[in-house]
């Protein structure tokens, strides 16, 4: 197993390349992203997914969808690092000619699904589990979604069917950071108890500390159990990494300005 | 192809469906919880090829993505609006921004769903899906041309939306040796009016050029039954010989088969007059079944042939065969 240590060593350069990748180009959603990063860390480099990047459509790959896609800027440095494309390439951010938008898309070697609006990934995650199960393959699904998105209806459709349909290849990842667009999602619509909603849905729920390594790796290891898809309920701190970036819709979409840029630099570095 | 005599045009589809997909593992029938006859047969003999994904249509259209991506060809299946309205985003963006081989089976074209009201009424969904990159529309008017397109739907890459009545109607192309390629067939001629129209209301429209044509209003039928994509000369062709176009549809005039003729008239500068005949931008609460609903939107007989005949004549006494207004 690939040590912690490590692993927090590459998140924090994720973290780092993300920020200054988001600042340089003038928008991005880093609260969602930093809340959601070791999570992709821990999927990435920590043995979980198995990927060839260079062979990024091989028939036996596991299938990661970020359906959170704002928030899921994080795969952009992580997709160049682990050789999908280059890391000059993520200069391009946002620009004319450039594939890495906003919202990750197919154009990208390495993103399975067009993402950007909510509570998709779910269920086309459950139909890419079942797809494998029928044709005898063995890879696995990660669907990566947050607690705001789970406020979408479409999410509960999917959960049902898949516990329906016994895909216990299948993960979902809650990014559960507690805090949408504009408010903590327990003003808008409690997401809570979501561990209680996910056993109840039939799945193999897990909740872990989103931020360690230990437990992440330990959750995602093998199938949900008793045929059941598993739940990992990652609880996140949105803007995990910058102090006064954390828990606050603030920086869902906003962005640090003027000294706020070296404070954020300083506690990434 | 002659299709068997069907007792419902649904079963056109399921039938050619079912006789692919048992030779072919990789098809899918994913419904909403919606029956027909013939879907028994996938049940009975290739359960595996058969989910009944339960009254979620979001999710039916999410999973038969992950399926298309799985290398899979899937055919969803519902009641017109929850298989179209009710799923559209997951429409644009999991089946035409991937633009996968998953086939949108949609039933209760036009006021099939007559009393259910307006929340069962099908009269938005080829607008809908007409804006949708990528996507194929296809409205067909016979149990033959069904059973010929059923192959192209499943195994042609791109999404696809059929719009299915209910029942059995007429065969109007049995023997006929059409192969649906183009679009369009033009099924007779008439210099004066050419009907431009849809679904099973080509029926009604052939029944509207005869009796017209008895009265010398010399009226033709063209039966526009692939809505998305088409091909505009083609079209203009068919047009081109009348000195009156109308169309005619069991579905909303705003973005419907008259949208489509009008745009391209327009944009051709045909200087053809165009009617368009399709239901009302309104809810109809009517009851009574299927026709007292076309007869409010003067999609009867009766009311065809008064208002085609009343058109025809003012406009050929006002001198309008060129085009210009008449007061």
């Amino acid at each position: 197993m690939v040590s912690t240590t490590k692993l927090e060593y590459k998140a924090a350069w994720v973290r780092r390349r993300t920020f200054e990748m988001v600042i340089s180009a003038g928008s991005g959603h880093l609260g969602g992203t930093f809340s959601s990063t070791d999570i992709l860390v821990a999927l990435y480099y920590g043995g979980v997914l198995a990927h060839d990047p260079s062979n990024p459509n091989w028939d036996g790959r596991d299938r990661l969808i970020a359906s959170k896609g704002h928030s899921s800027l994080a795969l952009y440095p992580i997709l160049a690092d682990r050789g999908y494309f280059q890391l000059a390439d993520l200069e391009t951010f946002n620009d004319a000619g450039s594939t890495l938008g906003g919202h990750p898309d197919t154009r990208t070697p390495g993103i399975e699904t067009v993402t950007g609006s909510l509570g998709h990934g779910l269920g086309i995650g459950a139909g890419l589990a079942l797809g494998a199960k029928r044709n005898g393959e063995s890879s696995r699904t990660y669907v990566l979604i947050g607690d705001g998105e789970s406020q979408e209806g479409a999410i509960w459709e999917s959960a049902m069917f898949a516990a329906q349909h016994k895909l216990s290849s299948l993960t979902v990842i809650v990014d559960n950071n507690g805090v949408g667009a504009t408010d903590h999602t327990a003003n808008s619509i409690n997401v809570e108890p979501i561990i209680d909603k996910w056993t109840a849905a039939g799945w193999d729920t897990r909740p872990v500390d989103g931020h360690s390594f230990d437990e992440l790796l330990k959750a995602f290891d093998g199938d949900g159990t008793g045929d059941r898809p598993k739940a990992v309920i990652a609880n996140t701190i949105k803007g995990k990494g910058v102090s006064f970036m954390e828990d606050t819709a603030a920086f869902h979409h906003g962005l640090p300005s003027g000294d706020q840029i070296e404070l954020a630099r300083a506690e990434l570095s | 192809m002659t299709a068997p005599a069907y007792t419902d045009i649904r079963d056109a589809l399921f039938e050619e469906l079912f006789e692919l997909a048992i030779k072919d593992r990789s098809i899918m029938l994913l419904s909403g919880d919606q029956g027909a006859f013939s879907i028994k047969k996938f049940q009975d003999s290739i359960p595996d090829q058969y989910i009944n994904v339960g009254v979620a249509e979001q999710n039916m259209i999410s999973v038969a993505a992950g399926l298309a991506m799985s290398n899979h060809k899937v055919i969803v299946y519902g009641i017109i609006p929850f298989a179209t309205i009710r799923c559209l985003e997951q429409i644009k963006v999991d089946l035409c921004a991937h633009n996968l081989p998953v086939t949108i089976a949609g039933v209760g074209a036009g006021y099939a769903y007559a009393t259910d009201g307006p929340t069962h009424h099908a009269v938005h969904d080829m607008a809908l899906m007409r804006v949708m990159p990528g996507m194929q529309v296809w409205n067909p008017s016979d149990h033959t041309m069904i059973a010929s397109i059923v192959p192209r739907l499943v195994n042609n890459p791109g999404p696809k939306y059929i719009r299915l009545d209910k029942g059995a109607f007429p065969d109007l192309y049995a023997d006929s040796g059409d192969d649906f390629l183009n679009g369009l067939t033009v099924l007779r001629e008439g210099k004066d009016i050419m009907i431009v129209a849809t679904g099973i209301m080509v029926h009604r429209a052939l029944e509207v050029a005869e009796t017209l044509s008895r009265t010398g209003i010399e009226t033709g039928v063209t039966d526009l039954y692939r809505i998305k994509p088409f091909d505009e000369g083609v079209l203009l062709r068919a047009m081109g010989n009348s000195r009156h176009v109308a169309t005619l549809e069991e579905n909303s005039v705003v973005g419907g088969i008259g949208t489509v003729v009008s745009e391209v008239m327009a944009e051709a500068g045909a200087g053809i007059p165009v009617r368009r005949f399709g239901v009302a931008d309104a809810f109809r609460w009517d009851l009574g079944g299927r026709d007292p609903l076309q007869e409010r939107d003067g999609l009867d007989t009766v009311s065809l042939i008064k208002n085609l005949t009343s058109w025809n004549n003012r406009r050929t006494s006002d001198g309008a065969k060129d085009g210009a207004l008449s007061k």
